[in-house]
């Protein structure tokens, strides 16, 4: 059924090199074809070194490939200048960093205008960040800086900054990777929720636990997908954050009862 | 990116590193001051020249005696003395309506003066009867001596009005005897005057009062002061107009020169000098002197410049993964090439107008001091609009190359920089 979707993603043949000097060549990608369609949530995986993070940058348009063809919502975009590959990025790619990469002069919501800044309208921009934070569970934040802010919370901040000009895919590098199991589990649910809603989702990670969430996982080996299958199971990031918090609220409860009892010992 | 956001992230940059843009501002600051109250002691320095020489009076036309001729031989001896009463005479018959008016001076130097029990000291002159229409200079009260008054020698005076006060104070000069003395030994000399005159104030020229003086007929001066008759030391003429002196200047060498049976002008015992010249050479000498300070201050907002390209340099390497999360978001070149310029353009802009405000403050200290109480202090708008444009241009030219810098970074290499 999926395959009658249009594909967001066309990769063929992608290759790219990474030169230092005479000598030091890095093969990063070795030929990649790959085919993500609409509406698809897609874990990338594999070792480190593998190409994961370069597949990422030339999928989001940050970095083009060497050889290849690389089609994006049925535009041939090898052949872009750089303010071309930027309108992409400002229309069509929302990015999420494992380092959240938010400005830290400017406030939660000026961190999330930014792309608006960059493309569309003064008019209704702040209403729009601040509509976005709000969808990622911020409205109280709106004011903060990332230093007042968790790592989840940045984090969130960032999916807002990725969602405001309605990109086509999501495209998240280690999203989680500094987080802990309960902020991981938010970020994760806010990508089910919004995969539900139809958006294409992209997402490098490391640990298996979080690629089960995901629809579908790509695994690299040495700058070629070495294997790509479907996720039998997902798993719902929604209820495991519901038991989370009510393990930590019985834990909470069970702490007077265990005082009592050692007291009365 | 719209401007507006452009200048609000410029501004809130300025904003967060505020010592160190105020630091990089001093630069530029110090250059639009220095620029500023250079041009303008410049501009003050050529205006009060212009006044000073005017205020001898407006179109003249100045003969004194000696060759103008640069001879070794002759220039080393004094000046003949070849000019004469007889040949302001003839120069005003024979120019007739074609000059305003005409006068001969002689110099008879300083004399001790008494009067009313004061003792001072002042210049003496004597002069033709036509001096008030030549120096466009009249009496503030009583008159100045007549033709007759020169054909008796009668031993009558105008004298300046610092002159009037130091001898008679507030009281009225007119009509009161003053003596002119010289001490000789044992002997002195008195001469009584009779002061029918004092001048208007007219404040000093290069240093000399022209207040304090007294003016007797020429011929009073050369039969009993110096005894040197005939003889003037200068013969002024007013010409009708600026654009008549070259005109009347010919006449006047060719009138003299036929008097004094000089065939050839280079062998002449006389010097015409013309005003305009005079003026033109000085104002030739206050540009280049404004020019000198200007380029002093434009040297120091070169340095300026300089100082705003390194700290642009400075924060486009610390600001690298601004740069690559701007582009990330969709930041074309151009627009991280404004939002740098922008930043650059806002410093110095800024430095601009503060140093225009320091440069005022510095020509008002300068108007304080006593020696430069008669310069005129000139801050004219040109300058300030050109002060603004060139701090907005030093901006632009030593923002672009940090701007472009910013720019041409690649995104993934800008997020990576560490
Ligand atoms: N800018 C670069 N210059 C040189 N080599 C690079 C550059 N970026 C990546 N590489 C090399 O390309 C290869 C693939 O790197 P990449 O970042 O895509 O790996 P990855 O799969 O994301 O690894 P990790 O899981 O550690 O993030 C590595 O060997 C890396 O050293
Ligand atoms: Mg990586």
């Amino acid at each position: 059924m999926k395959q009658f979707r249009p594909a967001v993603v066309q990769l063929r043949g992608v290759t790219k090199t990474y030169r230092m000097g005479k000598d030091n060549v890095v093969n990063a990608l070795q030929g990649v074809d790959l085919d993500i369609h609409e509406g698809e949530f897609v874990a990338i995986m594999g070792p480190s070194g593998s190409g994961k993070s370069t597949l990422m940058n030339v999928v989001g348009c940050l970095d083009v490939s060497d050889t290849g063809e690389y089609i994006l919502a049925g535009e041939n975009v090898g052949k872009l200048s750089d303010d071309q590959l930027a309108a992409i990025r400002n229309k069509h790619v929302g990015f999420v960093f494992q380092t959240f990469n938010l400005l830290p002069r400017l406030n939660a919501i000026e961190n999330v205008e930014l792309p608006l800044v960059y493309g569309g309208d003064r008019k209704g921009r702040r209403e729009r960040a601040i509509g976005a934070l709000e969808a990622v569970g911020l409205g109280d934040r709106v004011h903060h800086r990332p230093a007042e802010l968790s790592g989840g919370q940045q984090q969130r901040v960032a999916i807002a900054r990725a969602l405001l000009n309605d990109p086509a895919m999501i495209l998240a590098d280690e999203p989680t990777g500094n987080l802990d199991s309960r902020s991981s589990a938010e970020i994760l649910a806010i990508f089910q929720r919004l995969n539900d809603e139809g958006k294409t989702v992209i997402m490098v990670t490391h640990e298996p636990d979080v690629a089960e969430h995901c629809k579908r996982i790509v695994r690299m080996r040495d700058g070629i997908v070495a294997r790509d299958e479907l996720v039998p199971r997902q798993r719902n990031a929604e209820h495991e954050l519901r038991e989370m918090i009510a393990a930590a609220a019985s834990h909470v409860l069970q702490m007077p009862a265990a005082r009592a009892a050692s007291g009365a010992e | 990116m719209k401007l507006y956001d452009a200048f609000r992230s410029a501004l809130q940059s300025l904003i967060v590193n505020k010592l160190r843009s105020a630091l990089t501002m001093l630069g530029v600051i110090i250059g639009v001051a220095a620029v500023i109250a250079m041009v303008a002691i410049g501009n003050g320095a050529s205006q009060s020249v212009q006044t000073s020489v005017l205020a001898l009076g407006s179109n003249l036309i100045t003969i004194t005696p000696g060759s103008q001729t640069q001879d070794a031989l002759r220039g080393a001896g004094p000046p003949a003395q070849t000019l004469t009463l007889d040949d302001m005479t003839s120069l005003k018959e024979q120019l007739g309506p074609t000059i305003k008016a005409i006068e001969a001076e002689q110099q008879a130097g300083n004399w001790q003066i008494a009067a009313n029990g004061t003792n001072w000291n002042s210049r003496v002159t004597g002069v033709t009867e036509d001096y008030p229409a030549v120096r466009d200079w009249s009496t503030q009260s009583g008159d100045f001596f007549s033709d007759s008054d020169l054909r008796v020698n009668a031993q009558v005076a105008v004298i300046g009005a610092t002159t009037s006060q130091q001898l008679f104070g507030d009281g009225d000069a007119v009509g009161q005897t003053l003596q002119l003395r010289q001490v000789f030994g044992q002997r002195a000399r008195i001469i009584n005057f009779k002061v029918i005159g004092v001048l208007e104030p007219k404040g000093s020229t290069f240093g000399f009062s022209r207040d304090d003086q007294i003016l007797v007929p020429a011929t009073t001066a050369q039969h009993v002061l110096t005894g040197r008759t005939n003889v003037v030391s200068s013969i002024v003429i007013k010409a009708n107009s600026s654009d008549d002196m070259d005109n009347v200047t010919a006449d006047v060498q060719s009138v003299l020169l036929n008097r004094h049976r000089i065939s050839n002008p280079e062998n002449a015992d006389f010097t015409v000098t013309n005003q305009n010249d005079t003026l033109a050479a000085l104002q030739g000498i206050t540009a280049t002197f404004t020019l000198l300070l200007g380029a002093i201050g434009g040297i120091s907002l070169l340095v300026g410049g300089i100082g705003i390209m390194n700290i642009m340099l400075v924060s486009v390497n610390e600001r690298t993964r601004e740069i690559g999360i701007r582009k990330a978001v969709g930041a074309r070149r151009f627009d991280i090439l404004t939002q740098f310029l922008i930043e650059a353009i806002a410093l110095t802009g800024l430095g601009g107008i503060l140093g225009i405000l320091l440069g005022w403050g510095i020509t008002q200290v300068v108007a304080r001091i006593p020696q430069a109480s008669n310069l005129l202090l000139v801050i004219t708008v040109g300058t300030v609009a050109i002060a603004v444009g060139v701090s907005v241009a030093i901006g632009v030219v030593f923002g672009l190359y940090p701007a472009m810098r910013a720019a041409r970074l690649h995104p993934i290499q800008a997020l990576r920089y560490e």
